[in-house]
């Protein structure tokens, strides 16, 4: 799905991070040891959304380029998978967890730097919970690391 | 990618709003609503009669000395609520403008989010209303002078902004002490009619907020009313010199009429191509070219150049618009792909139709033909058009000088600067412009010259926030103050007092 216009895009991203949410919340139930871990990802997730709408709708203005701010944003080179396989082992799916958050991230990051000043305070988050990622990255390796010995 | 729901199910009956309670109008005269991205109906709006209005001043002004004798304080209380449950409901007011006017929803978006501004920078009225005070003038007098509010004023909506315009003066009005009728455009009543729900569940007190829907017998009525001390009129320079202004002064009320406009967009040799051409869509474009902020000539300007340099230069430029402009995605708002929606109704589309072949019998050059409808997805192509592109565009030709309210883009060319701001100048209109450039030398000597009301640096769509006046000169404003924040010193009449105690 190509994306050019600013709710196109925080609509994107805002499913993305509600189902990541839930990802890691359905994660806690099963791996109660790294529960805490995965909760606080999660929370993270929905308060990421909330600050990406609240720049959205706070600011967006008829003197914004939001209609116009993106270009070859497609959400299909990035394949952003919110869902785990059926079955799918423990160290995979962390692996596959740590692979969803650096796709996000770089979606993230390409969003921000695509749309800059046309759509600024847009952007601004973007950048903001992009960089971010590379924390949620770290919490996750360890329990890799854990598993994987 | 879906589009997004529609929050109007079923065919919607508008009444006035008149003291408090929603009036069916006694008119035979019934005008349809319709969608014009895909056609169907969404309501039914009377044209009222000269009665109708008559009623809603005269309740406006029974209610005015109950409203007047409420605090500010108070006053203000009641906007905040309002402004909360603008709030709450955003995505569908904003959903409900693109499906009555056509605009994208990020653009709807836009407007609810101004609106709103409007409110809050209204609820600041303790503030905003104070007067002034000087401390012994004389030894033991005393001088001060208040701010009071004056009556009932009538508000004039026009259809390219339903929701945010009539927000430009509505809560200010109301935050002073004044009662109100607004009157919003008939082709597109709904979002007036959801403001006044909402007014109505904030508990604004009957009388102060009322809604009379019609044309122009409603508005003879409010302009030949003595009960109406003032009008706030937004709309077309000859109805809002001709008419609105003239009645005005004849009738001796207060007015504010923002009217047409031509604006000219100079792209500068240095300005950064990234930015300057998505800005530039967005002004011309965008609105489907319905506002009177929009883009309407771009002049590329060969400041410091030489000749061959500047023809390079030229074609660069335009080649980069009219790519941009040819990859527009046209369909309904509600398609969150869609980056233009249609016109408003399929009579602006013909009239626009004919000015494109105007465009072109003037001897201008069609490099990208709007008339050829391309859409996402399938829609009725009555109010469409596809973005339009003219160069070689003399300042004089009617596509060059007129307000063509439409995605209509004219290309012009001059060697400097002081060329521009001639073309300019020769211009009646005087609404918003704008200079794309890194050189504040001159983005400076262009703020200074430029004889305009709302001047952008490197912004496309001059939109001045509640807490400045939308500005706006010569053939573009009649009237002495402007909307938004300034418009309370025009809903307020000033009294000085010189006090001594013996």
């Amino acid at each position: 799905m190509e994306i050019v216009t600013a709710s196109a895009a925080v609509g994107y991203i805002g499913k993305v991070e509600e189902n990541s949410a839930k990802l890691y919340e359905n994660l806690a139930q099963k791996h109660a040891e790294d529960g805490e871990t995965f909760l606080s990802l999660a929370k993270e997730n929905r308060r990421n959304k909330k600050s990406i709408e609240y720049a959205y709708y706070g600011i967006i203005s008829d003197k914004l380029e939001a209609c116009f701010c993106f270009k070859n944003l497609d959400t299909d080179n990035y394949s952003i998978k919110t869902e785990l396989p059926e079955g799918i082992g423990y160290p995979d799916a962390l692996r596959k967890l740590i692979d969803m958050e650096e796709k996000i991230q770089k979606f993230l990051l390409d969003a921000a730097k695509q749309s800059g000043s046309l759509v600024p305070d847009v952007s601004w988050i973007f950048e903001r919970v992009g960089k971010e990622r590379t924390k949620r990255i770290a919490k996750l390796k360890p329990l890799l690391d854990k598993v994987a010995r | 990618m879906a589009i997004l729901e529609e929050p109007i199910k079923q065919v919607l009956t508008i009444k006035n709003y008149i003291g408090g309670e929603w009036v069916e109008s006694k008119s035979e005269k019934i005008l349809d609503v319709v969608n014009p991205a895909t056609q169907k109906l969404l309501a039914k709006v009377p044209v009222s009669t000269r009665e109708e209005i008559d009623e809603a001043v005269k309740v406006a002004r029974e209610a005015f000395p109950m409203w007047r004798n409420t605090t500010p304080v108070a006053r203000a209380r009641y906007l905040f609520r309002l402004k909360e449950l603008m709030e709450e409901r955003f995505e569908e007011l904003s959903r409900i403008q693109t499906m009555e006017h056509g605009k994208t929803i990020d653009e709807s978006r836009g407007e609810t989010r101004r609106g709103i501004e409007m409110v809050e920078v209204a609820t600041g009225i303790p503030s905003l209303m104070q007067g002034q005070l000087l401390e012994d003038i004389a030894v033991g007098i005393d001088e001060f002078a208040y701010r009071q509010p004056i009556g009932v004023f009538g508000i004039i909506g026009p259809f390219n902004f339903p929701f945010m315009v009539p927000l430009w003066f509505a809560p200010f009005a109301v935050a002073c002490g004044n009662c109100i009728v607004v009157k919003p455009s008939s082709e597109d009543p709904i979002s007036q009619t959801k403001i006044a729900e909402l007014s109505e569940e904030a508990g604004i007190p009957p009388g102060v907020w009322n809604v009379v829907n019609g044309g122009r017998d409603v508005v003879t009525g409010m302009l030949e009313h003595p009960g109406i001390n003032g009008i706030c009129f937004v709309g077309s320079t000859p109805t809002g010199r001709d008419v609105i202004y003239k009645k005005c002064g004849e009738t001796g009320k207060r007015v504010i009429a923002q009217c047409g406009a031509k604006n000219f967009l100079l792209v500068m040799p240095d300005a950064v191509l990234d930015g300057t051409i998505p800005a530039c869509m967005t002004s011309f474009f965008g609105n489907t070219g319905q506002r009177c902020l929009s883009g309407a000539n771009l002049v590329i300007v060969g400041e410091g150049l030489k000749e061959h340099e500047f023809n390079a230069f030229y074609d660069k430029i335009v080649n980069a618009f009219v790519k941009a402009a040819s990859e527009i995605r046209v369909g309904y708002g509600l398609d969150e792909r869609v980056q233009m929606g249609p016109l408003r109704d399929k009579e602006k589309k013909q009239r626009l139709v004919g000015v494109i072949q105007k465009g072109v019998d003037e001897g201008a050059k069609l490099v990208l033909d709007g008339r050829n409808i391309k859409l996402i997805e399938k829609w009725p192509h009555d109010a469409f058009l596809n973005p339009a592109v003219f160069t070689e565009v003399a300042p004089d030709m009617y596509i060059g000088r007129e307000e063509l309210f439409g995605p209509i883009a004219n290309i012009m060319r001059a060697k400097t600067l002081d060329e521009a701001l001639e073309i300019i100048h020769n211009n009646p209109y005087g609404n918003s412009t704008a200079i794309f450039t890194q050189n504040g030398k001159w983005a400076r000597k262009f703020i200074h010259d430029v004889k305009v009301g709302n001047v952008g640096i490197n912004i496309g769509i001059v939109a001045p926030m509640a807490f400045f006046p939308f500005a706006g000169m010569k053939q573009s404003f009649y009237g002495v103050l402007h909307g938004q924040k300034e418009s309370i010193d025009f809903f307020t009449d000033r009294k000085v007092v010189i006090q001594r105690w013996f």
